[in-house]
């Protein structure tokens, strides 16, 4: 048993460390204070999300249905971000050799894998669970029965979700390992499950409409669906030992089964996934010059395309985007209707001169969502070595990975323009504003990613998961993001109402960020040689 | 022209390299020996720029790899002894790469990289990915990658380590027929023999500090090297 704590143990500490950082600086703020911050920071807007949905339901009496929901959230927030996390944290681990070869049941391996995925879910689960748990306290005031439920249930609900998350990323990566190029197959059919999954999602009315009317509310539908939710519902609501009990052993059952149950086909399909095709033909190769920077931006490129994490992560923002602005097209006939049907006061053409402002709006969510810069020092590893010893300046590295991000995203971010533009047909002043939008927001975003990446390097990640999203950069870039998005909310917001032409608004807007990015690019400029430098590997 | 004066690089309270000075000349082999731990790894990738040194100066042919890194780098190439190359690569799109990096000609990288892949019986990889590679085929991949820009200066970090006998025997006539035109070859090494055989001078590192700098003979007078080294670091 000593031996699995052993295991347990050393596995957690490198795998798991978010706050490990490869910097000089090691100091106790960037370690500690660091996390904790956007932690806190993230519960504190999840406790006023909640606290506001709460006062509602509080009017009703029907407070449980805030548990229902979050448990609902953060169910499918992890099965969704599993079934692109699993390819990587389960099929590309760096430790395959050193624990297969360890005198331990291969079980085990598989269990430590899914145990440290469990971990970290469990974590981020937590950070969305206990504000809500907190808020239903404050209003209901259960007794002591409700906080030992409540603690149970935060440890067994990322099990389900991450179980059949693992299944599908095992299925993706089997089916793609068939394939030649089996990190774009993969990553196209992990894109394509969840947009399929939210799309059935989406188009479930009926489905729940049927259940519901056998439910009498939404609570009910949902419980009747999730079994987890259903039973810690019921548990919060009135304690019973008997079902508690149920409760724990059919998790532990589940996780056992699976993990018994799949050992032998994963590590067939682990191997099988590790397998690489070599060129059979005897095709010349090619001996061709580039200049210094465009073969770095080509390296940056071909480093993003062959890591299914990364171009889902990354990609998934931009796939989105293009699906908002068709569904603005597709979708703003019937919505004007509705809305003019509502309030006479609405014209057609008083809501269409609001699209640019839209545009504007979704351009940023787009741009400030998407750090691809944020990960690309970090995915560097232990190659950063190769750059650092060839004669290019350390500032002209950091460039190419800018480039590389901004030719990643701008065209998406244009194609989406343009079906804007063909059917809106905007003036030219509104859509000279929204192409430099198109490439200034992506520029800060991808400045803010790759200032962060270099002040907050995590070079010894065992697989790109670790940097993609279990990264100290990565998630301060996405908390950046996050502000810079509310900002360009905020603004927009509250010069609408003043008597500026949306034009006017949308030139502010971007002189801001404008000269934010121009302040941050100085920045760069000034500190990325030394940064660069003070990376040891 | 190598110059190495007074090097000294602290890891927190750790001295990794303590006051190192000497000179390597055009046209040798010299050998960098001492024990795992003792700091050549550490001054090898102080040398090419890979770590900033806290005091002391390195001088490539004149030039200070801290004021003149990047004209430093380009008359150097270096092999590390763990090749941590771009594994999704193909092993030909890796070495176009560094070409394009030190900016040689399409005629010299047609030239050399034929060249190269021949000696090393690796013509038949180059169109395949180098995650699919052993450690030796990437060992030939990253000195091919060195040897394509003509460097005036190679450094290798334990170079023989994973290559086959053959190989090892090319990378001896390679550094050969280097020094007959005047270049530089500076490497790390466990393997005795080889630095006996191959190099004009050596040094000895210990715990950071070096021990002995000198010609071959005046190193080893009628023993071998081996039993200086041993003797040295008993």
């Amino acid at each position: 048993m000593k031996k699995y704590f052993s295991l347990i143990k050393a596995s957690m500490s490198e795998g798991m460390n978010l706050f490990k950082i490869s910097s000089k600086k090691k100091n106790a703020t960037s370690k500690i204070v660091i996390p904790i911050f956007l932690a806190l920071t993230l519960m504190g807007v999840m406790f006023s999300y909640a606290t506001s949905i709460m006062e509602k339901l509080h009017e009703v009496h029907m407070e449980y249905v805030l548990l229902t929901l979050f448990i609902l959230l953060t169910s499918v927030l992890t099965f969704i971000e599993g079934i692109y996390k699993s390819g990587s944290l389960l099929f590309n681990c760096k430790d395959d050799n050193l624990l297969l070869s360890l005198p331990i049941k291969k079980s085990v391996v598989l269990f430590i894998r899914v145990f440290k995925f469990y971990v970290f879910e469990l974590l981020y689960n937590s950070i969305f669970l206990l504000p809500a748990i907190v808020v239903y306290a404050m209003y209901v005031k259960p007794d002591i029965s409700y906080y030992v439920v409540s603690v149970i249930g935060i440890f067994l609900f990322p099990i389900i979700p991450i179980l059949l998350s693992c299944i599908l990323g095992a299925i993706i990566t089997f089916a793609s390992s068939k394939f030649k190029g089996k990190n774009i197959i993969q990553t196209v059919f992990t894109i394509a499950l969840i947009l399929g999954i939210m799309y059935l999602s989406s188009n479930m009315e009926n489905l729940f409409v049927n259940i519901a009317n056998n439910a009498s509310n939404l609570n009910e539908t949902i419980t009747n669906i999730y079994y987890p939710a259903g039973v810690f519902i019921e548990l919060a609501t009135s304690f019973n030992i008997i079902k508690l009990v149920e409760f724990i052993v059919v998790h532990i059952i589940l996780f056992a089964l699976a993990i018994a149950l799949t050992g032998k086909i994963y590590f067939k399909i682990n191997s099988g996934s590790k397998s690489i095709r070599k060129s059979r033909s005897n095709k010349a190769y090619k001996i061709k010059s580039k200049k210094p920077i465009c073969a770095l931006i080509t390296k940056e490129f071909s480093r993003f395309i062959n890591s299914p994490v990364f171009v889902i992560n990354a990609g998934f923002g931009l796939v989105l985007f293009i699906i908002a602005c068709v569904s603005l097209v597709v979708k703003f006939d019937e919505a004007i209707s509705n809305l003019i049907a509502m309030d006479a006061i609405f014209t057609a053409e008083y809501l269409k001169s609001y699209i640019p402002i839209i545009l504007l709006g979704l351009i940023s969510g787009c741009s400030f969502m998407t750090s691809i810069t944020s990960s690309m020092i970090s995915l560097e590893g232990k190659s950063f070595n190769i750059l650092k010893s060839l004669p290019v300046k350390p500032y002209t590295v950091v460039q190419s990975k800018v480039l590389a991000a901004i030719l990643i995203m701008v065209p998406c971010l244009l194609i989406g323009d343009i079906i804007v533009f063909v059917k809106f047909q905007f003036d030219m002043i509104s859509t000279v504003l929204c192409l430099i939008a198109s490439v200034l927001f992506p520029l800060l975003a991808e400045t803010i990613g790759i200032l962060v990446n270099l002040k907050y390097p995590r070079m010894d990640a065992k697989n790109d998961t670790e940097v993609v999203k279990q990264s100290m950069s990565s998630a301060i870039s996405v908390f950046i993001g996050m502000i810079l998005v509310g900002v360009t909310i905020y603004m927009l917001y509250s010069l609408v109402g003043t008597n500026l032409s949306n034009n006017a608004i949308m030139a502010i807007c971007i002189g801001v960020f404008g000269i934010a990015y121009f302040a941050l690019l100085m920045i760069l400029n000034k500190t990325a040689t030394k940064s660069f430098n003070d990376i040891d590997v | 022209m190598i110059e190495i004066k007074n090097v000294t690089k602290k890891y927190g309270d750790n001295v990794a390299l303590k006051n190192v000075s000497f000179t390597v000349n055009d046209g040798e082999i010299f050998a960098f020996i001492g024990h795992n731990g003792a700091g050549k790894t550490t001054l090898i990738k102080s040398i090419v720029g890979i770590h900033e040194f806290d005091e002391g100066e390195i001088l490539i042919n004149g030039k200070s790899i801290k004021i003149d890194s990047i004209n430093c780098k380009k008359e150097m190439a270096f092999v590390p002894d763990n090749p941590e190359l771009y594994e999704q690569m193909k092993a030909i799109d890796f070495i176009n790469f560094i070409c394009d990096m030190y900016e040689v000609s399409q005629k010299k990288r047609e030239e050399n990289i034929k060249k190269y892949a021949k000696m090393f019986d690796i013509e038949k990889n180059l169109n395949d990915t180098i995650e699919s590679f052993s450690h030796g085929m990437k060992q030939k991949v990253a000195l091919i990658s060195a040897l394509a820009h003509n460097p005036k200066v190679l450094i290798m970090d334990e170079p023989f380590v994973g290559l086959d006998p053959k190989a090892v025997y090319d990378v001896k006539e390679i550094m050969n027929e280097m020094i007959k035109d005047g270049k530089i070859i500076f490497f790390s090494t466990h393997i005795l023999d080889v630095a006996e055989k191959l190099c004009s001078r050596v040094a000895i590192i210990k715990k950071g500090e070096l021990l002995k700098v000198g010609s071959m003979n005046e190193i080893k007078g009628d023993t071998s090297l081996e039993q200086v080294f041993l003797e040295l670091e008993g």
